[in-house]
């Protein structure tokens, strides 16, 4: 039996473990005391996370798709067709582009962003989780600035005061549930923020209820609170002067219950305060705000760039923050520089050899519906987007389609050119986790077949569009890396040495104390009318259709239940409603909003609040027709 | 009978079970931690550390398991199963994981024995070191498994300072020396007397303390530990199912067939009972739905009368590595605890 | 040492249409001997592999007075099932087993039977009722209590008319949805017990089928003076292994899988969850 060190590649919480194999195929996981994360602790995906690799449905050869038959192709004629195609494709004028994805690693997102700009000279590129993530980091962005503050993952559990908005961390984030259960159980002070009853919230000291679409009340609350208190003391806040007077302006008429005076104080007298912001694929506007909100009630606090203090952003996938790092989304470039960087273009150029394209690119979901060819890393944008089967519908009108990736998705199912590459379990690579700690993957395991890295499959094709360079080796591709984004330079020999070797990105110590303008507080019309129900779509990430989990046995069982016993769809809500509908479990209803109506059957949970009906993200094409576009619509709710 | 040997002369005696087996034994990775692994030289072998946090269980049973093989010919199917005679010696391990393999075996000997199990259990030769000094998180006194054992092993040493007191428990113990018998002496009556302190000594650095186990037995066999303390208990859990994954008596698993295109191995695989879909039924219906009742399931298989009386043997060996791997705060000895006092402060 | 996981390969030596969404599968080993070494109580269950897809437990439907004839009937609920049912005459499965404990045959003898079965319930009865039938003079009064859904959804419907024909069987059917052409009862399986008038005292009650029906039928027949030791069904819980080795099917200490699936309500209240 032999023991491989690796970082886990489910949340962004960045645990690490040693994956086992016996005779060269993996056997299972041991838990390291050792990491700097982990500290020999795991969650259930992380226990299970050899699962999808052993058992799951791979690709092992590259495939081709002509005419509804599907064959299988050496290396070489799959180049030849996806580069002949594309080609055709541009030199017609016609749209390409690329999706990077939030499980490739930096070294496959990378080259997927050069390949992009560098190859196929255009700046479409992004990838699918961006569209849940990037109102929420826009509103940070807003209050921060360009670079964002964060937090270590430990410091949580040295916290006096936890604020979590809106998150069901137990779920989406367990190694970080398990650090806030560690500073609670010292007796810190934890306040949560959402509609749900979530199992944090259960251990909270103070649940600020909301309703979806006015969580931004609570937060103005908050401030508004915490403003008064310190009206006549504000030597302890991180804004001062006309600023302070700005914000007292925005947020003063808000009412403030005793709850939130509460809060007020303890966030004030907390020397050491963590602020995790979940990502919850709320609508665009209504995210921005109340995560600008959120970050100027840590920089009003003092807690943004306090020692101990900070803010963590709770995305769910593992290497998000590496995919914004790389640059694969549309306005940014490698390092996350603005496209519109003079500085940041040149020095890509010169590195690449290449002028790049200036105009900004489209993001994903306008990507899958304007291009005529596409690259898709490593993901199935229609179980990750918003939109979600308006997706496939979409890709299935692409000219051309190519899909790299270790397993059978329905994205593979519907591509031209299948190339096959290896998983988190057998290639060599780095992970960025939410704190910005650099990590490194170490194969394990020989992938299926002919199946190949992904750094190098993604490199030949770069080759193929003229961008070559002769990369040996994931480290190969990471050097570069660090030359086209500064701040992941100076890393390297930390993370080739042997260990746990780790890199936290240098974070920003000279964060700017908040010069606040007149706008991350005001006043927001929710767009969402109260009505007697109100629907909301829940979470934002579908784990039971990510190939870690659904490919695991152990992992995917509850999801393949669920979707067997409700093929259509359900919705939830709280004993007090189903009661007053005259309802039990599994009966249906008829759910009426401005949008549309669906019939569906409902289901009891004892952590929602009378008036709140949700449904999973997992389920929301079959809620679609009352949904619409919208994370929250009134409904009314009647007797099929 | 009772030997000692030399501490300089132990490399030559592993190199000579390198000879004969496949030696297993604790070996520091580069990332620090202490793992059980395959050996080939006598100086990979650690021996200063406490304990590794994965048991060695997965050398009896794999996180994987290959049971059976099944291929398609046309119409027809070819059914094997997998054998694995593989000789190994696990070489270096504590008292408590010694008795955890000792329960597992006794487990896959009840009717039906399984044969898959019990041809790697069989083919195993255990040598394990008394702990002089027990461990910090451990509570092995509390379930007879330490800090020294009177069974359950092939071979039991006893750090004497320059030498191992060598105590043979069976013939694969005997076997074990036989290679290079000129190592080992006769034990003096000193030695075994040394041992004997030791032993003493290593049981009252556990203090006071005693994990209050039978007590906590007695409520649980007699279902009075009230569901609310369960619920309030299984608020600090977050179902990873590491508990069970560490814990070297725990063995509960789930079967599935790996492959595809007429090539199959059907495996066995980890499972654990704290996770909600381990009695998910087909039809969605589900006995243990809530967290509570999971844990309940746990600790009444842990710490009952009833699987005591079934097995001859106490669910736990107090290792300890529950609470160490614990990703919430629901760890055995503070659930006995609670379980006791009646009330929960986590 | 058995190799406990392993199973005999077999064949589907027929296969019929019970209802639009079951299946009865007649079983044969393809090595003679493996049927000789096969002997099995009614009541006992055997792990079924659908190879590609795994394994799951099922009732054996047919009485070891039959041995000729091992049969087991399927509802098509899942993946597995699915591929079982796509499965011909002759297409290959595994079998492991007989497993679990069996009903208690010999308890049975000189005394009164009453089965009662709602839907998919009634195949696991039906090993004991062949086995009863073809040892007739051995038992008392048989009375058969079935039911099902709708019309379509009874199972054994050729065997029934059998059952209703013969003069030492009551049989009563109802169906809790009538579909055109149905002349008998409608209501739910326990609305038939006012139709009978059994004696506790001598009686043996065989209960199968939905968890709610057998809540209610347990309820009834204990008012009507059964006692707890003679009122009589069989658990159902996720299975692995089928040896008692997993822990999937383990209710406190005991094991549906070794200890079950046949319990008497005695027993079942004394189970820990």
């Amino acid at each position: 039996m032999s023991a491989f060190a690796t970082t886990c590649p489910s949340c962004s919480c960045g645990c690490g473990f040693y994956l086992l194999t016996s005779n060269g195929q993996l056997t299972g996981v041991a838990p390291s005391e050792n990491h700097p994360v982990s500290s020999g602790k795991l969650c259930a995906r992380g226990w299970n996370a050899h699962e999808a690799a052993l058992c799951g449905q791979r690709l092992s050869r590259p495939l081709l798709r002509t005419n509804g038959k599907v064959e299988s192709v050496s290396w070489d004629e799959a180049f030849d067709q996806i580069s002949r195609r594309l080609k055709e494709l541009t030199e017609a004028g016609r749209s390409v582009g690329v999706l990077g994805s939030a499980r490739a690693t930096n070294e496959e997102n990378y080259l997927a962003g050069k390949l992009a700009r560098a190859g196929l000279h255009t700046n479409n590129v992004d990838f699918s989780y961006h569209s849940l993530c990037r109102p929420l980091l826009a509103g940070l962005e807003e209050v921060c600035g360009e670079r964002i503050p964060t937090t270590s993952l430990n410091d949580i559990a040295s916290s006096q005061l936890i604020f979590l908005f809106e998150g069901n961390l137990a779920e989406t984030h367990p190694r970080a549930a398990s650090l806030v259960m560690k500073a609670v159980e010292k007796r810190a002070f934890l306040v949560t923020i959402g509609y749900r009853m979530t199992q944090m919230a259960r251990l909270s000291s103070l649940h600020l209820v909301t309703t979806p679409g006015n969580e931004h009340e609570v937060i103005r609350g908050l401030l508004a609170a915490v403003l008064e208190l310190r009206r006549l003391d504000r030597r302890l806040l991180g804004v001062h002067g006309e600023e302070y007077e700005a914000l007292w302006r925005d947020v003063e008429r808000v009412d403030r219950t005793n709850a939130l005076r509460q809060a007020a104080e303890w966030i004030t007298r907390a020397e050491r305060a963590t602020f995790l912001l979940a990502c919850n694929g709320g609508e665009g506007e209504q995210a921005r705000k109340d995560a600008a909100a959120f970050a100027t009630l840590a920089a009003v606090t003092g807690h943004l760039n306090r020692r101990g203090s900070g803010l963590l952003v709770l995305v769910a996938r593992s290497n998000v923050r590496g995919a914004c790092d790389m640059g694969v989304t549309p306005e940014r470039l490698p390092g996350y520089e603005r496209l519109d960087d003079e500085q940041a273009r040149q020095r890509l150029q010169d590195l690449w050899d290449r002028k790049l394209p200036r105009d900004p690119g489209y993001s994903t979901e306008d990507l899958l519906q304007s291009a005529s060819g596409l690259i898709v890393l490593a993901d199935d944008p229609p179980s990750v987007v918003p939109m979600g089967q308006q997706a496939m519908a979409a890709m299935e009108k692409l000219d051309y389609l190519v899909v790299l990736d270790s397993f059978v998705t329905p994205t593979v199912q519907k591509a031209h050119a299948v190339l096959p590459i290896a998983s988190f379990a057998e290639t060599e690579g780095t992970l960025t986790n939410m704190e910005g700690r650099v990590q490194r993957l170490r194969a394990a395991a020989n992938p299926p077949g002919i199946a190949r890295a992904g750094w190098q499959v993604i490199g030949e094709l770069c080759a193929r569009f003229g961008v070559g360079n002769s990369y040996t080796s994931a480290n190969d591709v990471f050097s570069e890396i660090a030359r086209a984004a500064p701040r992941y330079a100076g890393i390297e020999q930390r993370l080739s040495a042997d260990g746990w070797s780790t890199a936290l990105l240098a974070n920003v110590d000279d964060a700017k104390s908040l010069v606040y303008t007149s706008g991350a507080a005001a006043v927001t019309e929710s767009p969402c009318a109260r009505g007697p129900y109100v629907l909301v779509r829940d979470g934002s990430f579908d784990w039971g259709h990510d190939p870690l989990v659904a490919f695991s046995p152990t992992l995917s069982r509850d999801y393949q239940s669920e979707r067997k016993l409700f093929p259509n769809g359900f919705v939830e809500m709280c004993q007090r409603d189903a009661d007053t509908l005259n309802l039990s479990a599994g009966r249906v209803v008829r759910l009426r909003s401005v949008h549309g109506h669906a019939v569906v059957p409902i289901k009891v949970r004892r952590d929602l609040k009378p008036g709140v009906l949700s449904v999973p993200y997992a389920f929301r094409d079959e809620l679609a027709s009352v949904l619409g576009r919208d994370s929250v619509t009134a409904v009314s709710v009647e007797a099929p | 009978m009772t030997y000692a040997i030399e501490k300089r002369d132990v490399t030559e005696w592993l190199q000579k079970l390198l000879e004969t087996a496949e030696v297993i034994a604790p070996v520091r990775g580069p990332c620090g931690d202490v793992l059980f692994s395959t050996v080939r030289s006598p100086e990979q072998v650690v021996w200063d550390f406490q304990n590794t946090l994965p048991p060695p269980k997965q050398f009896v049973l794999p996180q994987t398991d290959p049971i059976i093989k099944i291929k398609r010919n046309g119409e027809l199917h070819e059914i094997e199963a997998i054998y694995d005679d593989t000789r190994r010696l696990l070489f270096n391990i504590r008292s408590c994981d010694a008795k955890g393999i000792a329960f597992l075996t006794r487990m896959y000997e009840m009717e039906p024995a399984d044969a898959s199990y019990l041809r790697r259990a069989y083919n195993l030769t255990i040598i394990t070191l008394a702990c002089n000094i027990p461990c910090s998180l451990g509570f092995c006194v509390c379930a007879g498994s330490g800090p020294f054992l009177s069974d359950s092993y092939d071979v039991q040493l006893t750090d004497l300072g320059e030498s191992y007191l060598v105590e043979v428990g069976s013939e694969k113990g005997e076997s074990a020396l036989s290679g290079v018998p000129n190592l080992f002496r006769e034990a003096t009556k000193d030695q075994v007397s040394q041992r004997e302190r030791l032993e003493a000594e290593a049981k009252n650095q556990f203090g006071e303390e005693t994990c209050h186990f039978a007590s906590a037995m007695r409520r649980i066999s007699t279902g009075r530990v009230q569901d609310a303390l369960w619920e309030e208990m299984s608020e600090w859990c977050l179902e990873c199912g590491g508990c069970n994954l560490v814990c070297p008596t725990c063995y509960c698993f789930s079967v599935k067939d790996l492959g595809s295109d007429g090539s199959w191995t059907r495996c066995r695989m980890w499972d654990s009972c704290q996770y909600a879909a381990f009695t998910l039924e087909a039809s969605g219906h589900n006995p243990r739905a809530e967290r509570r009742q999971r844990m309940k399931r746990r600790f009444f298989h842990k710490a009952s009368a009833q699987y005591y009386q079934r097995d001859c043997a106490v669910g736990c060996v107090g290792c300890g590595r529950c609470v160490q791997v614990c990703l919430g705060a629901t760890n055995l000895p503070a659930v006995v605890g609670a379980i006791r006092k009646g009330k929960w402060n986590a | 040492m058995l190799d406990v996981f392993l199973p005999y390969v077999a064949c589907l030596e027929d296969v019929k249409d019970e209802t639009p969404d079951t299946k009865t599968f007649t079983l044969r080993f393809r090595d003679g001997n493996n049927g000789g070494n096969f002997h099995f109580l009614p009541g006992q269950f055997l792990e079924l592999s659908v190879f590609g897809y795994g394994e799951a437990p099922f009732c054996i439907a047919s009485s070891p007075t039959r041995p000729h004839k091992l049969e087991t009937t399927v509802r098509r609920t899942g993946q597995l099932t699915n591929a079982l049912h796509k499965l011909r005459k002759g297409g290959e499965i595994g079998i492991r087993g007989p497993f679990g404990n069996g009903f208690d045959v010999e308890a049975a003898r000189g005394k009164d039977l009453l089965f009662v079965a709602g839907g998919i319930g009634l195949p696991p009865l039906r090993s004991l009722i062949w086995n009863v039938l073809d040892e007739r003079p051995q038992f008392g009064s048989v009375t058969i209590l079935y039911g099902a859904r709708t019309p379509s959804d009874l199972v054994y419907k050729q065997e029934l008319k059998e059952w209703a024909e013969r003069p030492d069987v009551a049989l009563y059917v109802t169906v809790d949805v009538a579909q055109p052409g149905w002349t008998g009862e409608v209501g739910v399986v326990p609305s038939l017990f006012k139709r009978i008038t059994p004696h506790p005292e001598s009686s043996l009650a065989y209960i199968c089928g939905p968890p709610i029906m057998i809540r209610i039928a347990v309820q009834d027949l204990l008012r009507l003076g059964f006692k707890e030791e003679s009122v009589i069904s069989t658990l159902e819980r996720m299975m692995q292994c089928g040896v008692g080795k997993c822990n999937h099917c383990a209710i406190g200490h005991r094991y549906v899988c070794r200890d079950g699936p046949v319990f008497d309500y005695a027993r079942i209240r004394e189970l820990v969850e």
